[in-house]
């Protein structure tokens, strides 16, 4: 464990520079497809100060805690290729911990779920949106006209928006239960 | 949050109970070393562990878990045999102070010290250094919550600072550092087994309340529902949902409507890091549907051996759609979309609506955002056809939740916050140019569309309109004789009332307020400031400078609660067995949340701490929060904790020839078992260990992570601490116990 931590922090940089990297490997990423040979060569300056010519910077709200710090997206072409901290927001004052500095991978993570998925006899199935939905509310229609709609359990989230989190309240009340709850019980 | 992180610059004195900022709200604890650079604050850190805040404390007390009531009633005992208490302040402000001062009595620096484990010379340096820098701010999180005592810890809190005279001042205040992003706002929204949004509750009225705003008959909800008593119970909550499962073996009774729970559907909710991992699962497998929505997979998915009817949906992440958040100290923020969603990703309302085309109810459940307020206190339908989500939903919000004072609280209002951050203070909140009046993200409550939010509740040294207000009558106007409302002269600056008054309604705003309503005025009017469409209740007392929700005193006494004062009681799981006769736990309580839960029968069983003889405690890492998933989806972050630990004392470990770097296993008393990697540390004493909750996909030594679909396993994985976190829930809250748990180790 401390070996392991030891070796990461070693080989991995500073915050700034991560986000760089972050950064440049989203810019390879796109332009693999050409990248073949001798194609490399120095960035002008012109593109080392401002590398996505044309993007927007988009103000948001760190989702890790609840300090609620300032995040300043760099959006170029509908992609999310930079992260900077928001020197200017009255609580966040400029500060990032190392996981507010990362929102950027909540997004561009490759892991994430990318469709929906059954598991049926033990195995994954990939499915489409209409038919995952169409399979859950029958399920959950034949629930409620059987056994009431007290057989189903809602879990909401703290990582809701206000106007989702108040929604999904509002559909357990029109589902017919007070089965809902989230994690400010814990 | 009473206060606001910025605010805790003002403090003199900041005392630290069952958190640890410098980790888990590393940003915000910035404000706190700034008190310290501004003021020489001392900070007070109140820990079973040596945290990293510990390490920035002026003084620090090593606490035996679970003992916090005891070391405040010792700091209230050395407070008022010299006299610190605050008379003034309490005799105006506060109901049953003297009771108070009677059990403080019994808690003497040595008795104190036998219990908690911190020797009475500390207690009392302690209590000197907070009691002369005032004003003092009490800070908390999870540490002091998660016991079956949790509720009686958060009232001694305050109780501490009403003796003091901190609450209602810049500084002071009881600040509790929430853990994720939203959950303020997520609770103010009644993501609730207990009540409905805004703390409405779950009374008939409340329903009738909510039906009416929401544009659907009374009798349309009544409906849905096995019958109306179901409506007014609480549901099963996300601690103990899984003892309502078919066939989950337990001998605990529930009262279900007449049924066992058969499906759950989760929308970004960690379940793997909530206790009784084992029942969690084993409520998993029994499920007929189980349905989980997130942006990455939910490990509930792998943690489950359930073969069929597992559906796992692409959420998109909260930068993938809008909306606003609330911060800790209750200041909304807009966050804006940064992109479209990701693959087939769809933002969390987008699955809701359309399961409520196809179980025939969208059409009543969104007409809400549809709906205005007019100025003669009726309902009307907004001059569009179709919903622009998220500001309709937003403007929904304000216009029906007045408990809290969310009518200010407009999408315009809070995206104009957001786009001027740079133009408010970061100590008070004050805005300035274009902002100047309105503090940052107009914290509730936000009286009107023009008030500019309350900085620091319960403060009567500014006028209302500027956030000002004494504290909340909710309980009556006396109890066993005695006045429930503030004493004359207590009020806040500026109020047309110079003396306590009553919440302020249609029947008594004449009198309260001494004035005459219109007949106009009277027709328009609801019942109470709640309730009131018109919001005519709240601009007559705008006008006269005095707070809606009356003027009361504080409650030391909360007679409805089991204990009437915070009351010590150990653990349920105690390493002082010698202390539980004296300490014992509550009667079991049946048709808690649906479910019998256990106190004394387990508490008294057997002799734990024989078997199980060490502390168990558990927290974040700076690196993840929550159940991790999304941090250990993360390769950075991953490589940063990449493995599941336990920090020992090496002393502890060489008694059980665990060297550093080991596996070890941690056994519950539950029977249950995990296998983690032995992380010497000093930051525990030899009779404790201590573990993160972040990791899970392994369950009691086996790796479950093949389970994932291919292509969604994260960068990192391990045991869930949660597997042998003990059994334990609040008596209140039904929060579990998971920090004063016992275990036993062995080398693996």
């Amino acid at each position: 464990m401390e070996n392991s931590t030891a070796r990461a922090l070693a080989t991995t940089v500073g915050r700034r520079s991560f986000l760089k990297m972050a950064a440049v490997a989203s810019v390879f990423g796109a332009t693999s497809g050409f990248a073949s040979g001798n194609v490399t060569r120095a960035a002008t300056d012109a593109e080392v100060k401002n590398p996505f010519p044309g993007s927007k910077k988009v103000k948001t709200i760190c989702t890790s805690c609840s300090v609620g710090c300032g995040v300043i997206a760099e959006v170029q072409n509908g992609v999310w290729v930079r992260q900077e901290v928001a020197q200017d927001h009255p609580i966040s004052l400029g500060g990032h911990c190392c996981k507010g500095a990362d929102m950027i991978d909540m997004v561009k993570s490759e892991v994430r779920l990318k469709y929906p998925m059954v598991k049926e006899n033990g195995q994954w199935k990939r499915l489409s949106w209409d038919d995952a939905l169409n399979r859950i509310a029958t399920k959950l229609a034949e629930l409620k006209k059987n056994d009431g709609a007290d057989s189903v359990q809602f879990l909401g989230s703290a990582k809701m928006s206000n106007e989702q989190a108040y929604y999904f309240r509002k559909f357990a009340a029109f589902f017919g239960t007070n089965n809902t709850d989230h994690q400010a019980r814990i | 949050m009473t206060n606001s992180l910025g605010d805790i610059q003002k403090s003199k004195a900041i005392i630290i109970f069952g958190s640890n900022p410098a980790v888990n709200h590393p940003v915000g604890f910035q404000h706190f070393l700034k008190a310290k650079e501004r003021n020489n604050a001392q900070i007070i850190v109140i820990d079973p562990r040596f945290t990293k805040t510990a390490a920035k404390a002026d003084i620090y007390a090593q606490i035996r878990p679970g003992t916090d009531i005891p070391f405040m009633y010792g700091m209230l005992n050395i407070i008022f045999k010299n006299g610190w208490e605050d008379k003034e302040y309490t005799d105006a402000r506060v109901f049953g102070m003297d009771k108070i001062r009677e059990e403080a009595a019994k808690w003497t620096p040595e008795v104190v010290a036998d219990v908690t484990g911190v020797p009475a010379e500390k207690l009392i340096q302690i209590t000197n250094i907070y009691a002369k820098n005032r004003p003092g701010t009490l800070i908390w999180a999870m540490g002091l919550t998660q016991h079956t005592i949790g509720t009686s810890n958060t009232r001694m809190a305050p109780i501490l600072q009403l003796a003091l005279g901190n609450m209602g001042k810049a500084g002071g205040g009881t600040n509790i550092l929430r853990g994720h992003d939203n959950v303020q706002g997520a609770t103010d929204m009644g993501c609730l087994s207990d009540s409905l949004p805004g703390y409405y509750g779950l009374a008939e009225g409340s329903w009738k309340y909510f039906a009416k705003q929401w544009g659907v008959d009374y009798e349309y909800l009544v409906a849905q529902f096995k019958d109306a008593s179901w409506m007014t119970k609480t549901g099963f909550s996300l601690a103990r949902w899984w003892a309502g499962v078919q066939n989950v073996k337990t001998d605990e009774k529930i009262e279900n409507a007449g049924t066992f729970l058969k499906a759950l559907i989760v929308m970004g909710n960690g379940i793997t890091s909530v206790a009784q991992q084992a029942k969690i699962k084993e409520g998993l497998d029994n499920l007929d549907l189980l349905v989980l929505a997130d942006p990455f997979v939910n490990e509930a998915a792998i943690l489950t051996d359930k073969k069929d009817n597992v559906f796992i949906l692409p959420a998109a992440t909260q930068f993938e759609t809008s909306g606003y958040v609330v911060a800790t100290n209750r200041s909304a923020q807009w966050r804006y979309k940064v992109v479209e969603p990701l693959y087939e990703s769809k933002p969390d309302q987008e699955i809701m609506f359309e399961l409520a085309k196809r179980l025939g109810f969208y059409e009543q459940y969104t007409k809400g955002m549809l709906m205005v307020e007019t100025p003669e206190g009726k309902l009307a339908m907004k001059d569009k056809k179709a919903f622009t989500w998220p500001e309709d939903a937003t403007d929904e919000i304000a216009r029906i939740i007045k408990t809290i004072g969310l009518t200010g609280w407009t999408a315009e209002r809070i995206k104009k916050h957001t786009d001027n951050w740079h133009m408010f203070d970061e100590v008070t909140g004050a805005g300035m140019g274009p902002m100047k009046g309105e503090f940052y993200g107009l914290p509730w409550p936000c009286w009107t569309k023009t008030h500019g939010g309350s900085p620091n509740l319960y403060d009567t040294s500014i006028p209302v309109s500027q956030g000002g207000m004494g504290f909340r009558n909710n309980f009556g106007l006396e109890k066993d004789g005695v006045n429930l409302l503030a004493e004359k002269g207590s009020f806040p600056k500026g109020s047309k009332i110079e003396t306590g008054h009553a919440e302020v309604t249609k029947a008594n705003i004449e009198a309260v307020l001494g004035i005459t309503l219109t007949e106009a005025e009277k027709a328009a009017m609801g019942a109470n400031w709640k309730v009131d469409n018109s919001n005519l209740i709240v601009q007559k007392c705008m006008e006269a400078g005095v707070c809606p929700y009356g003027n009361a005193k504080a409650r030391a006494i909360v007679w409805n609660f089991p204990d009437h004062i915070p009351m010590h009681r150990e653990p349920l799981h105690s390493p002082r067995t010698d202390l539980v006769a004296k300490y014992p736990a509550y009667a079991d309580k049946a048709n808690h949340f649906r479910v019998m839960t256990k106190y004394i029968s387990v508490q008294s069983a057997k002799d734990y701490a024989k078997e199980f003889p060490i502390n168990m405690v558990t927290g974040r890492l700076v690196t993840m929060n929550g159940a991790g998933i999304e941090n250990r989806a993360s390769k950075y972050i991953a490589a940063l904790t990449p493995e599941m630990f336990c920090n020992i004392h090496p002393d502890l470990a060489h008694t059980h020839g665990i060297k550093n770097g080991a596996m070890m296993w941690v056994h519950s008393p539950e029977g249950t078992k995990i296998k983690v990697k032995a992380k010497y540390s000093l930051s525990v004493l030899p009779d404790m260990v201590f573990m993160p909750f972040h990791f899970a996909g392994y369950f009691q030594g086996t790796d479950r992570t093949g389970n994932f679909p291919a292509g969604t396993k994260p960068y990192a994985s391990g045991e869930s601490v949660n597997t042998v976190t003990n059994y334990g829930y609040d008596i209140i809250t039904q929060i579990p116990e998971t920090k004063g748990g016992l275990c036993r180790i062995e080398k693996a």
